[in-house]
């Protein structure tokens, strides 16, 4: 994979925003492709683009946020991608059992792999807890499951598919958020050098 | 108007009181039980009646959805009726009113008020029913799609498939899907959408299969618990959790089994066994009945060890995990696997531990498997031990199979044949000849490396040389092998049959022969060959007489010799050698050396045969084919292959090709080709011009030489002598016509030209026709016998008389013949001097040939008769008529003797003037001129 070779490659003293951001334009590779995959499978998902509200919203953060700011916000989004990612997998392996191993389960898995893996990338750049948002409350598995007017079955397909949603969009995010990051720092590494 | 109205109600009353007075009363307390999964609607009233009209609408559009009359007892302890409706439509797809009525044949009750139970139409929500539906394949079902107030419906899709709605209500539509095929592994999509083409809701179903398990069996792998089996069947298409098929086995659930794992287990045996397979779909039930001990089906052996391993046998030992095994009767099979091949076998005994193998063979790698069962009742192997690996130990090789071959008198080889692994008991190190003969003594021994086969033998004197070879191996020495040195039998010095393969091999039989106390050898090998040949043979026990040399050490097209020699304690005796091909093919090379040679118009076509390398089969003649632009023309098959060369005949001069091919019982060679372009032949070309023309010359020198001396002979037969003339009295004193009585043989013609030439003067001759049919005319003057007058007139012979007979023949023949007499016309009489003297003072002028044109001469006839009769007298004619017909007829009235013309008169003097007809050579040739 291109961004397999991105973020193997190995750059002679290559930040770790550098690194983050390489991985999260992975990871955003990652769910574009899944979400392909579960569309293959529920095909209705290409003609019907189900609307609604989205299932990831953060806390009010401020207006102008620094770059870091913006990294944490994004961490945040991220991390929440991740527990409605789990509850995903969790779902679907008690409705469908372990069975079903095709490429969607294979790449579900990477997904949420490599989403830990940026989650703790990026909790490493954050120093001190910089540009963190306020917590946000504990999350139930259901949640948003229930805005989808049609049966359990059906609502989960339509959740699933908000999920994967949420993870292509916030994943894109957090790649330009921490390319941006990677620039500042490395802008101001050199004018420090200058100095 | 106020009187319809008093009217309607006083009808109305009527009726009312008329149906109370039925004494059918009006079913009380109706009550509405929706199951909404189950899609239906159970009905409660209380009625003393037992028949009743259902009316079912759908409420908003009162839709009859049912109208039906049922019989329907009171239950017996509440007193209430009760009937329950299945739905074709989900109840919540929209409202359902339901009234009822008694009914006693055709008297009914009022209608009871309609109860309704509320659809999902009315909260502002979007909704599918129904929801999550397991079905079977096949089945129909009805879907409907609840839209939001704020929504317009568009359409509602079964999977990709767009179908067709009907509305059950303002807000609900409705499509119903018949014989649904089977899910995918998440269900089949029911799509509602908007006009705004967005999708308001959905739901999903489930169409599968119920369980299609089958083919239980139960056995005990321990002699006390039970394990079952059975077999997948069909799949059921349902993947999700809550559709999963869940096991039973007598009334346990079987929690180890799954769509995968079909087997269970129970800790004690029972004779009979029930299986129980149930999805939401259906429940199947399996049996299976079995004593313990007819379903024992032991595990693997373990610990198997080889505890005492010889070169030709070992012990094997094991031992079982269950202790219950040692009391067992079982039977064990025991599969050995050397060099790819594998042989079975069987011991059995009472908890069989043990066994001895025998009959391995030395420097073996054996692979031992062993599986047992229980002897009685014996119901299936049990697991296979791992596999067991035994190396036996070596023994010293077999005897070799050795033979002699010699290749001449005093020379040969002695060939022995490589000891199969089988026979070699592990890996030789060599091989030892020793050599020996009668009248030396003591042998003569050489170790050869392992790769020989061969040992050369020379033989000093006449004796026979008695040769042991014997194999090596770190084991010890074999057995020696002896033969002794056969006579050496030259090919020449025998009658070789010729031997034909069968199906690529060679058959043989001879007959027996009392010294081969030892047998008999069948010796082959490839005909011609010399020093260190493939040889081959076979040694055959005395009793036999025949043997079949494969084809698997016969080349095709290979011509081998075989010999049988018998065997005796002394040297081998040749019995019977033949020679021949397993399977024949054409030769690979055409006849060498073709050449031809003309002779005349025959070609003599030679050639060579092909050397016996390349002939490949027995040559059985040769075709002779003319080769043409696109094909062969046979022209001859020799059939005897001595003969090699062919005379083709009678060729005519043109180029030829010929192809000589060869041929066996395969079939033709390529051919070899010859080309030729014919040529004359000088000499007899020369001869067959020159001989004819000798021949021609001597006969015209014979013919020549005979009329030469016989020139006088000829003269006479053929050119008598004319006497001249004699002339008496006075030839110039009477001066008229000239009567001359002819000869009765002459004939004098007048002469009549058919056409006209004027080209041509003088007279002509008269055709044979004509002269017949003048002949004819003239019979009364030749009946007569008073000969005709010849009467000459002293006329002009010009042109215009000639014409004038020409033109009117038959008026001038008539003229002649009123006359009766014969007009003569001489083309001119040469005697000037006569003439002159007899006309000398006539006033004699010659004739002179008129110049006037062809329209004129009757005219100019009748001028010069006129004057004829006045000069009353002859007059010579001045000019001499070349084609005078006499002239021409000459021939004709030759040797006449009473001929009157003369040639000496009718030939012209000066012939240069005008050339000569062809035909007066002869003529000039008997006259005597040139």
């Amino acid at each position: 994979m291109e961004g397999a070779a991105d973020s193997d490659t190995p750059v002679p003293e290559r930040s770790a925003a550098d690194r983050a951001a390489a991985l999260a334009r992975l990871l955003h590779r990652d769910c574009t492709r899944l979400l392909e995959l579960y569309k293959e499978r529920e095909d209705f998902l290409s003609q019907h683009a189900p609307g609604g509200e989205r299932l990831v919203t953060l806390a009010l953060c401020p207006e102008a946020p620094s770059t870091a700011e913006q990294v944490g916000h994004v961490r945040s989004a991220l991390r929440r991608c991740m527990e409605l990612l789990e509850c995903l997998i969790v779902r679907e392996v008690e409705e469908m059992g372990e069975e079903l191993q095709g490429e969607y389960e294979s790449l579900r898995k990477t997904v949420k792999d490599r989403l830990g893996h940026l989650l703790h990338s990026t909790g490493a750049l954050l120093e001190n807890g910089e540009g963190g948002c306020p917590p946000s409350p504990p999350m139930q598995c259901i949640q948003g499951q229930d805005e989808v007017e049609a049966s359990d079955s059906f609502a989960a397909k339509i959740w699933t598919y908000k999920v994967l949603l949420e993870l292509i969009h916030w994943t894109d995010s957090a790649s330009q958020t921490l390319h941006v990051f990677h620039t500042e720092k490395h802008g101001q590494q050199q004018q420090q050098q200058l100095l | 108007m106020q009187g319809w109205v008093t009217l309607a109600l006083l009808l109305s009353l009527g009726v009312k009181r008329s149906l109370a007075q039925n004494g059918l009363g009006e079913p009380r307390g109706l009550t509405l039980n929706p199951d909404l999964p189950a899609q239906t609607l159970s009905l409660a009233w209380q009625s003393d009646s037992t028949l009743f009209d259902l009316e079912i609408f759908h409420t908003e559009f009162m839709n009859v959805v049912l109208n039906a009359t049922v019989e329907v007892q009171a239950d017996p302890v509440t007193g209430l009726h009760s009937w329950t409706w299945h739905s074709p439509l989900p109840l919540e797809c929209t409202s359902h009113s339901v009234r009822i009525r008694a009914r006693n044949q055709q008297s009914v009750s009022q209608w009871s008020p309609l109860q309704t139970i509320p659809g999902w139409d009315i909260p502002e929500k979007s909704y599918m029913f129904p929801e999550d539906k397991m079905i079977p394949v096949g089945s129909n079902m009805t879907f409907c799609c609840i839209v939001n107030e704020k929504e317009d419906f568009k359409e509602i899709k079964y999977g990709r498939q767009e179908m067709k709605a009907t509305r059950l209500s303002r807000r609900s539509y409705a499509i119903t899907v018949t014989n649904q095929p089977a899910s995918d592994n998440t269900g089949t999509n029911v799509i509602c959408s908007s006009q705004k083409f967005q999708m308001l809701t959905g739901t999903v179903v489930f169409v599968g299969y119920p369980p299609g398990d089958e083919g239980l069996v139960c056995e005990t792998r321990d002699l006390a618990s039970a394990e079952c089996s059975w077999k997948k069947g069909r799949d059921t298409h349902l993947r999700i959790k809550q559709s999963l098929t869940n096991y039973t086995l007598n009334g346990r659930d079987c929690l180890e089994a799954n769509e995968r794992k079909t087997w269970c287990s129970s800790k004690m045996w029972e004779e009979n066994w029930t299986l129980e397979a149930r999805n939401p779909l259906g429940t199947v039930q399996l049996t299976d009945s079995a004593q313990l001990t007819d379903r024992v089906h032991l595990l693997a052996p373990v610990n198997v060890a080889a505890v005492k391993v010889e070169a030709w046998s070992a012990t094997l030992q094991w031992s079982w995990s269950v202790a219950a095994y040692k009391k067992l009767e079982m039977v064990c099979q025991l599969r050995l696997f050397a060099h790819e091949l594998s042989s079975t076998r069987n011991y059995d005994g009472p908890g069989l531990s043990s066994v001895v193998l025998e009959g391995l063979w030395p420097d073996v790698d054996y692979t031992v498997t062993l599986r047992c069962g229980s002897k009685h009742s014996f119901w299936k192997w049990g697991d296979e031990s791992a596999p067991y690996r035994i190396h036996t130990k070596m023994d010293r090789p077999d005897a070799l199979d050795v033979w002699m071959w010699m290749d001449s008198s005093n020379t040969g080889h002695v060939f022995w044949k490589p000891l199969s692994v089988r026979k070699s008991h592990g890996a030789l190190n060599g091989y030892e000849v020793s050599q020996s003969s009668a009248e030396e003594d003591g042998r003569n021994t050489v170790s050869l490396p392992p790769g020989n086969f061969s040992y050369p033998i020379l033989l000093n004197n006449s004796s026979d040389v008695t040769v042991a070879v014997a194999a090596r191996n770190p084991a010890g020495l074999s057995q020696p092998s002896t033969v002794t040195t056969p006579a050496y039998r030259a090919d020449s010095q025998l009658s070789v049959s010729e031997l034909l393969g069968t199906n690529g091999s060679f058959v043989l039989s001879w007959e027996p022969n009392v010294s081969a106390s030892s047998g008999y050898v069948v010796e082959w090998f490839p005909t011609g060959c010399t020093g260190l040949c493939p040889i081959d043979w076979k040694k055959l026990p005395e009793s036999d007489r025949s043997f079949t040399v494969n084809s698997d050490s016969l080349v095709a097209g290979v011509r081998y010799t075989v010999s049988v020699y018998s065997l005796y304690t002394s040297a081998p005796t040749l019995l019977q050698r033949w020679q021949g091909y397993s399977q024949e093919m054409i030769p690979s090379q055409s006849v060498s050396e073709l050449s031809l040679n003309q002779t005349g118009s025959d070609v003599l076509l030679s050639w060579k045969a092909t050397e016996m390398k390349q002939q490949r089969g027995f040559i059985r003649g040769y075709t002779i084919y003319l080769a043409s632009a696109a094909h062969l023309d046979l022209i001859a098959n020799i059939t005897d292959p001595a003969v090699q060369s062919y005379r083709v005949k009678g060729l005519t001069l043109s180029s030829y090709k010929f192809v000589v091919k060869a041929y066996t019982s395969a079939g033709e060679d390529a051919g070899a080709t010859v080309a030729i372009k014919m040529e004359m032949d000088t000499d007899m070309l020369f001869v067959g011009i020159l001989v004819p023309l000798g021949i021609m010359f001597c006969c015209i020198i014979l013919f020549s030489i005979f009329f030469y001396k016989k020139r006088e002979w000829v003269k006479k037969a053929f050119y008598p002598e004319i006497p001249g003339p004699k002339v008496s009295g006075d030839w110039s004193s009477p001066r008229g016509p000239l009567d001359v009585k002819p000869s009765p043989h002459s004939l004098v013609h007048i002469v009549k030209n058919p056409e006209w030439d004027f080209t041509k003067e003088g007279l002509f001759p008269v055709p044979e026709e004509e002269e017949e049919s003048e002949n004819d005319n003239m019979e009364v003057d030749t009946d007569s016998d008073e000969p005709a007058l010849l009467r000459y007139y002293n006329q002009v012979v010009g042109d215009g008389s000639h014409s004038n007979q020409v033109s009117d023949s038959s008026a001038s023949s008539t003229a002649s013949m009123g006359s009766t007499q014969t007009e003569i016309t001489y083309a001119g009489i040469q005697s000037p001097s006569s003439s002159q003297g007899a006309y000398s003072g006539g006033g004699y002028r010659p004739q002179m040939q008129s110049v006037t044109g062809p329209a004129e001469p009757q005219i100019e006839f009748e001028a010069d008769f006129q004057d004829d009769g006045l000069n009353a007298g002859y007059k010579p004619q001045c000019s001499w008529q070349l084609d005078s017909p006499e002239a021409e007829n000459f021939s004709g009235s030759l040797g006449s003797p009473t001929s009157v013309t003369s040639s000496q008169f009718l030939i012209p003097e000066s012939s240069e003037e005008k050339p000569q007809p062809s035909n007066t050579w002869f003529h000039n040739f008997l006259s005597g001129k040139s």
